[in-house]
């Protein structure tokens, strides 16, 4: 017997991604869903957010790793509590994983929460975990033709970080054309260069982020 | 990439179902995947084959309905239908306002159940 079950594949990853966006909410937390390419420059980027930020709000972050703790033991240097996942296999981070990870944080104690990303271009994109805002991290040496080759995360975030910046001429990068290409995946993406080498371009990020946490 | 991602939604799905309504066994679920979804068909069927075994759905198979990209460009008023995974302009005028229409499905459609 042939049955219609109209359902998205999704959806029970959307309908966890809406609990944990609940739960956010409750505790009056706003939440970032930080992806980028491995070696882009997450973790540095959260580093230099904190070091940035935190006497001004309450930080959290949740690390997400196919495997190790190096991630989170660099956050918790800075006194910021720190939940490190690892997802053993998969590519990305879902709503479940968030789900699990959020009862060993105090949530009602954070401001701002930054769930890092596995590393990956690709799928992150494509899973709520409940978070207010995606943001993304192309670094310059990956090259200028990423926007074009990967996008999805482009359209689906609403800040691209451009890191690296201080290699810009040590590079065959065009910075006009990964800025050109990704506003035309994405009209309304709001660009950063900055470098969290050197500090470039770190205070306009920080300042833009905390005019979102309410 | 996470097509066992995927494919243990789509099994999840297709077990809730058949727990709420009784039914015994699966033979068959239909899915359509957009080609822009970022999921490829072969790379489903082959997670959906290693993620079924010891469930309601052993026995099931996939029937993939691919759905092509498509839209409408308001800019020369124009429906089209390409072949890419991604379009980043109108394939007629070359402009950036269009909407698609089609192309990021990734449902469940139908599945033949026994008792």
């Amino acid at each position: 017997m042939k049955v219609k079950v109209i359902t998205r594949i999704l959806e029970a990853n959307d309908r966890i991604a809406a609990e944990n966006r609940k739960l956010f909410n409750k505790a009056g937390v706003y939440v970032i869903n930080l992806m980028s390419a491995p070696g882009a420059g997450k973790t540095s980027l959260i580093e230099r957010t904190i070091t940035e930020l935190h006497r001004k709000l309450r930080i959290g972050v949740i690390e997400g790793d196919i495997a190790g703790t190096g991630d989170a033991q660099r956050i918790e240097k800075l006194g910021i509590p720190v939940i490190q996942i690892n997802t053993g296999s998969a590519c990305h981070l879902d709503a479940n994983m968030i789900n699990e990870a959020i009862v060993d944080l105090p949530l009602k104690d954070l401001d701002l929460l930054i769930i890092e990303n596995v590393g990956n271009l690709v799928c992150p994109a494509e899973f709520k975990v409940g978070e207010d805002m995606k943001v993304m991290i192309l670094s310059i040496t990956e090259g200028d033709d990423k926007p074009l080759k990967y996008p999805l995360m482009f359209q689906e975030s609403s800040a691209l970080i451009l890191n690296k910046i201080d290699l810009l001429s040590y590079t065959n990068a065009d910075l006009e054309k990964i800025k050109k290409d990704s506003l035309s995946l994405n009209p309304n993406l709001k660009i950063f260069e900055v470098s969290c080498k050197t500090g470039q371009g770190i205070a306009e990020w920080t300042e833009w982020l905390q005019s979102l946490v309410p | 990439m996470h097509e066992v991602s995927i494919a243990l939604s789509l099994l999840d799905i297709a077990e809730r179902y058949c727990e709420k309504e009784g039914y015994k066994g699966i033979e068959s679920i239909g899915v359509k995947i957009g080609k822009a979804s970022g999921v490829m068909s072969e790379a489903l069927l082959f997670a959906f084959d290693a993620v079924k075994i010891g469930t309601i759905a052993e026995k099931a198979h996939l029937i993939i309905d691919e759905i092509p990209v498509s839209g409408f460009c308001s800019t020369c008023n124009n429906n089209f239908s390409v072949k890419e995974t991604y379009i980043l302009c109108c394939p007629r005028c070359g402009d950036t306002s269009f909407r698609l229409e089609t192309g990021r499905e990734l449902d469940v459609c139908e599945m033949e159940v026994f008792e």
